[in-house]
């Protein structure tokens, strides 16, 4: 079973417990009449952190002091689903190294953003039954105390190749490529990156998301932001997985327009 | 009974007079039904368009004038004559005016508020030493429900002439600890120490960065102001975690925070306090008598 795999539908039967993991958090499912449980549970130790593991049945064994959350699905429904999704605020990106990119000059990088679960139940018709983030990420605020946003902050290598990057099943490569068109060297402190449009895809070796293209024309200039509609090309590219939270608006253009002056985070 | 018996009846009992009755309880039984509508209506779109409060304000404002219409057609009705009454409503006023100063002014600086925006349904604002929930900006008052769940009604005109502070207008906040440690502490240590309880608690921004300030040298203790930013919506769960955090990371760290202490010197600071360690004396037995 491959790493990726963990993202298919499963089967669980009637009174059975199955245990799956994705990166530090683990998964418990049981199967009780009419009701699905779920619970997570967050591993501490760094050491504990497998990449991935289906749900595999754990003979009534199951973690202590577990909160399960019930939901009534029915007596026939057994077949449940975990799919990758992006965070639900945008993610400001501090890259290790700040980046100046020169005027007429445009870069790509690779910001690999760790992704929520949605738990889905059913065959056909499926119903969401929650969501949670595998890695909690800490607050962060981008723009100014009276008019910013809240978002979650992300340190990122921000690699320039994809063969650089460690292929990780809980994380999704978003390529995001930078134009500077404005008179001036653009420095990039941080970068806010609005994955609630984002969509989730998979690939040969990693999750990937749709390219975002950003065009720098000066702090006094209105900026523009581009969500591709393709799926990313830097490897065999299979089903879409998951849908962006939020379709792109002009209204959201703007609003990524004004995060633009404090693009280099100045 | 003999004031029934003194009613002329046949009299009273008209065409006319029951073609106004009809109309009155034609007027009130559709009228306010209608208002009440229209009123609803107008505050579910102007909900959608205006802040609470103005969107409240509409809705009142069109019940008060819808009535005030009903209740004057009501009376013309019944054969009032309306420039008598309104002659006889400008004296009332004058009177009224005179009786009801504070009403009036209470009204005024309600229009100022409205206007003036400076909080708005739902924030939370101190104003004194109460603190507490907006839950209605009226003509007259402004009601505040406090933490501990109580209704507080504070008039406008207070509300105009003193300070108030709108601790939830803006969508963060920083949180300022103060705190003293020992003279003997490294403090290098401290402030990295601090920064990192900042940087693990999930509720902390690192965005606007969390600040440590060496303050001053207390009586008592090196003076730090340690600040942290958050979402207002966080404030109690940063606060619990945050204190408990620090108590348990100097604890831990070894780092000590000192209670007032005083240091009594004999004339030179680096010879002891003298103590001399005497015998009790033994307690003579009392004579009786």
């Amino acid at each position: 079973m491959g790493a990726l795999d963990i993202w298919n539908r499963s089967k669980i039967g009637a009174g059975e417990i199955l245990r799956s993991q994705i990166g530090p958090l683990v998964l418990w499912f049981k199967k009780t009449e009419d009701e699905l449980h779920v619970a997570f549970e967050r591993l501490p130790e760094p050491d504990t952190i497998v990449d991935a593991e289906g749900p595999t049945a754990v003979d009534g064994v199951e973690s202590e002091g577990l909160d399960w959350g019930r939901w009534i699905v029915g007596d026939e429904m057994n077949t449940f689903q975990v799919l990758p999704i992006m965070p639900d605020r945008p993610v400001v990106v501090h890259p290790e190294l700040p980046v100046k990119i020169p005027t007429g000059h445009k870069a790509l990088f690779f910001v690999s953003i760790p992704v929520w679960l949605r738990v889905l139940a059913g065959e056909k018709k499926q119903i969401e039954l929650c969501e949670v983030p595998v890695l909690i990420l800490s607050n962060t605020w981008f723009g100014d105390t009276i008019s910013g946003q809240l978002c979650y902050s992300l340190r990122s290598r921000a690699r320039r190749q994809i063969k650089d990057s460690e292929s990780n099943p809980y994380r999704a490569v978003c390529p995001v490529k930078i134009r500077n068109t404005s008179p001036k060297q653009l420095d990039i402190g941080r970068l806010c990156v609005h994955v609630e449009h984002l969509k989730t895809y998979i690939g040969d070796k990693n999750l990937w998301t749709n390219e975002v293209t950003i065009t720098f024309r000066g702090e006094d200039q209105a900026g523009k932001i581009d969500y591709s509609k393709e799926r990313p090309a830097f490897e065999p590219i299979g089903e879409m997985l998951s849908d962006a939270r939020a379709p792109v608006k002009e209204t959201i253009l703007k609003r990524s327009i004004g995060g633009f002056k404090l693009f280099s985070g100045k | 009974m003999f004031l029934l018996a003194g009613i002329n009846w046949s009299k009273l009992v008209t065409m006319e007079n029951i073609n106004s009755a009809i109309r009155i309880v034609v007027l009130l039984g559709l009228g306010f039904p209608l208002l009440l509508f229209i009123c609803t209506l107008a505050g579910k779109a102007a909900k959608k368009r205006f802040t609470p409060q103005v969107s409240m304000l509409i809705r009142k404002g069109i019940f008060y004038f819808g009535s005030i219409l009903l209740i004057i057609s009501v009376l013309y009705q019944m054969g009032f004559k309306l420039t008598a009454l309104l002659g006889a409503a400008g004296i009332a006023g004058i009177a009224i005016g005179f009786a009801s100063q504070t009403s009036v002014s209470n009204i005024i600086s309600g229009l100022f508020l409205i206007s003036e925006k400076p909080f708005a349904v739902g924030d939370l604002i101190k104003v004194d030493d109460t603190k507490g929930t907006i839950l209605s900006i009226d003509l007259l008052s402004v009601k505040l429900r406090t933490l501990d769940n109580q209704l507080v009604r504070i008039p406008n005109e207070s509300l105009i002439k003193n300070q108030v502070t709108n601790i939830t207008r803006f969508p963060i906040r920083r949180l300022d600890i103060d705190i003293g440690v020992a003279y003997k502490e490294d403090v290098g240590k401290v402030r990295s120490v601090l920064l990192d309880i900042a940087k693990n608690n999930p509720y902390c921004l690192d965005e606007p960065e969390p600040l440590v300030l060496f303050l001053k040298f207390g009586d008592s203790a090196l003076e730090f102001l340690f600040a942290v930013w958050f979402v207002k919506a966080d404030f109690f769960k940063l606060r619990n975690s945050i204190m408990q955090e620090i108590k348990e990371r100097f604890d831990a760290e070894g780092i000590e925070i000192p209670f007032p202490h005083r240091t009594l010197y004999t004339g030179s600071v680096t010879e002891p306090f003298p103590v001399e360690i005497v015998p009790s004396k033994a307690k003579k037995p009392k004579r009786p008598g």
